[in-house]
């Protein structure tokens, strides 16, 4: 959890916006600092989450979590924190065994036009499917979907409208129907298009930050590489909040450290000044 | 131009809002619904990007007996197995089912949210063949639709919007709360206006228009600076003076290339560089023989 984020964000693990759809989206830089930092911080406010972890294995999430102070392991094991490690299913869908339970979740691998229908209904089972309570289990917070990250379905056949029909179930299920929260990652590796309508992760990009209530759009700095500053962060408020303006976009630059983020006006850096 | 676009569109009308990412053009279609509800008309709502609650925040509650939301955002693919209404529904028959389900004298207005949606799931052609089936078809007296015009090809953006007769393109303006807004308005006789406006939404949805953006600014780049004269306010004089100045221009530099130089070059005059040469008895020298003593 990085505590100058969620000054800039206005937020805390005890108080925050409920029904949000957060969106994180990087071009040519690697935002999946901002996942951990989601993961760690909905942890520590006692929200059940569940997440989608397409991109690394559980293990690497809950190195980096380590390093947050928040233990993935123990979370899990208390029913807090529903973990679905895409690279475990994808090798179980492509390789069946007669004794491991294949969800379904990922069977768009073997026939890709069938969409993220079950891919969508596990996340439905795991958020809604918790109603019914154990005895002696704890009563955990608002229901909160990660998801790391969109751009690995892209690249695994799935259609752009698919990606975009499961982005607005979800939304539907989880910021409208429960009143959780959902963070979803997508990356972009070429250079703004105007003229191509086709290209499938800029087509997926726009397409979010239309359903989204928050973007956090992570690019390198447009000068060039730089030791001390790793990149540049715009926030952008899409929905009214209140008395807050239409739009409101604020840009920071930010640096990684071992153990988090520190964010800064432009220009501010400690090594600058 | 916008203004009378809220005062009412005619009967038949097809008005398209054209949005972005970097705006979006969801408040101006809620003004034109709260616009319409004010002139008591009934409204049906396709909502299939939003949510209803997110569609009625800030609307007021007393109109809403005329204003009926049909929710195609929680299923509009038919994936829980019980959907309201799907994309698939969106057919000549199917919204006229839908309008008349609601019984009112008046033919209602039908506000789409969004196009984008029906254009990801059907075809372009059908889209247009039943929005204007819609037009021409009586159940509803005027459409209006949002199309966000960054999702889609330019092609299907262009056949959508040659449908409609007033297209709104709108567009971030300059200071926070302002945006642009280009209104092109097709009548019925053929004429074409376009307009460009500045304007910002209130918390109730009204519209004011602040400024034509047509004629505001950039009229004060057009006063070039005079350019500042070097040799003036000097000690010494860098001027010249006419008869200095026709002497100047008389003169021809010395490895210019000029016409006479290439004629003397290419036909050399007698006498003229031509070299004599009678060897000297130094210039015989021999390597071989420096001494020149051998018999060879």
């Amino acid at each position: 959890m990085f505590t100058e984020l969620n000054s800039i964000l206005n937020t805390s693990p005890d108080s925050f916006t409920q029904g949000e759809f957060i969106l994180v989206s990087d071009r040519q830089s690697d935002a999946s600092f901002l996942i951990h930092h989601f993961l760690s911080f909905y942890l520590r406010a006692r929200c059940k989450v569940c997440f989608l972890g397409l991109a690394q294995s559980f293990c690497h999430y809950g190195a980096v979590s380590q390093r947050l102070g928040v233990s993935l392991t123990q979370a899990k094991e208390k029913g807090q924190l529903v973990f679905f490690e895409g690279l475990k299913e994808c090798l179980s869908v492509l390789l069946p065994k007669e004794n491991n339970a294949e969800s379904g979740a990922m069977n768009f691998l073997r026939d890709p036009p069938v969409g993220l229908r079950s891919l969508y209904e596990f996340v439905r089972s795991s958020v809604i499917g918790s109603g019914s309570m154990e005895e002696g289990a704890e009563q955990w917070g608002p229901n909160v979907l990660l998801v790391d990250d969109l751009s690995v379905l892209l690249s695994l056949g799935v259609d752009v409208g698919a990606v975009l029909d499961f982005s607005h179930y979800c939304r539907a299920l989880v910021c409208s129907q429960i009143q959780g929260n959902m963070v979803m990652l997508v990356r972009c590796n070429e250079e703004e298009d105007d003229d191509d309508g086709d290209e499938g992760s800029e087509v997926l990009l726009k397409g979010l930050i239309h359903q989204c209530n928050l973007n956090l759009h992570v690019q390198g700095l447009p000068t060039g590489y730089c030791k001390d500053i790793h990149g540049q962060m715009e926030v952008c408020w899409k929905r009214r909040q209140g008395d807050a303006p239409h739009m409101q976009k604020n840009l920071f630059q930010y640096k990684v450290h071992d153990k988090g983020a520190s964010f800064f006006a432009r220009g501010t850096s400690s090594a600058v000044l | 131009m916008l203004s009378e676009l809220l005062q009412g569109i005619e009967s038949g009308g097809f008005l398209i809002i054209r949005d972005s990412c970097s705006y979006s053009g969801r408040d101006l279609l809620k003004s034109f619904i709260t616009a319409a509800l004010n002139r008591e008309e009934v409204i049906h709502v396709l909502c299939f990007d939003v949510s209803e609650e997110e569609l009625k925040d800030g609307l007021k509650p007393s109109d809403t007996q005329r204003l009926h939301i049909h929710n195609a955002y929680s299923d509009p693919l038919g994936w829980t197995g019980h959907p309201n209404f799907t994309a698939q529904q969106f057919s000549l028959e199917d919204l006229t089912n839908l309008v008349k389900q609601t019984s009112h004298p008046k033919p209602a207005v039908l506000v789409i949210d969004s196009l984008s949606w029906i254009l990801r799931h059907k075809t372009p052609p059908a889209v247009c063949q039943t929005l204007q089936q819609l037009r021409k078809g009586g159940a509803v007296r005027a459409v209006i639709g949002l199309l966000h015009t960054d999702m889609h090809q330019r092609g299907t953006v262009g056949s959508v919007c040659h449908l409609a007769t007033s297209l709104i393109s709108v567009a971030p303006g300059v200071k926070g709360k302002e945006a642009v807004a280009r209104v092109t308005k097709r009548s019925k006789s053929g004429k074409v206006m376009q307009d460009e406006e500045i304007f910002c939404i209130a918390e109730d949805f009204t519209v004011t228009i602040l400024s034509k953006a047509s004629h505001a600014e950039h009229k004060t780049n057009s006063t070039e600076e005079e350019q500042a004269d070097p040799t003036a306010n000097l000690t010494f004089n860098l001027r010249l003076s006419d008869s200095e100045l026709e002497a100047k221009q008389k003169l021809t530099l010395p490895f210019v290339f000029s016409k006479e130089k290439k004629t003397a070059l290419l036909h050399p005059g007698p006498g003229s560089g031509r070299i004599l040469y009678e060897p000297d008895a130094n210039d015989d020298y021999d390597q071989e023989d420096p001494d020149d003593d051998l018999d060879v």
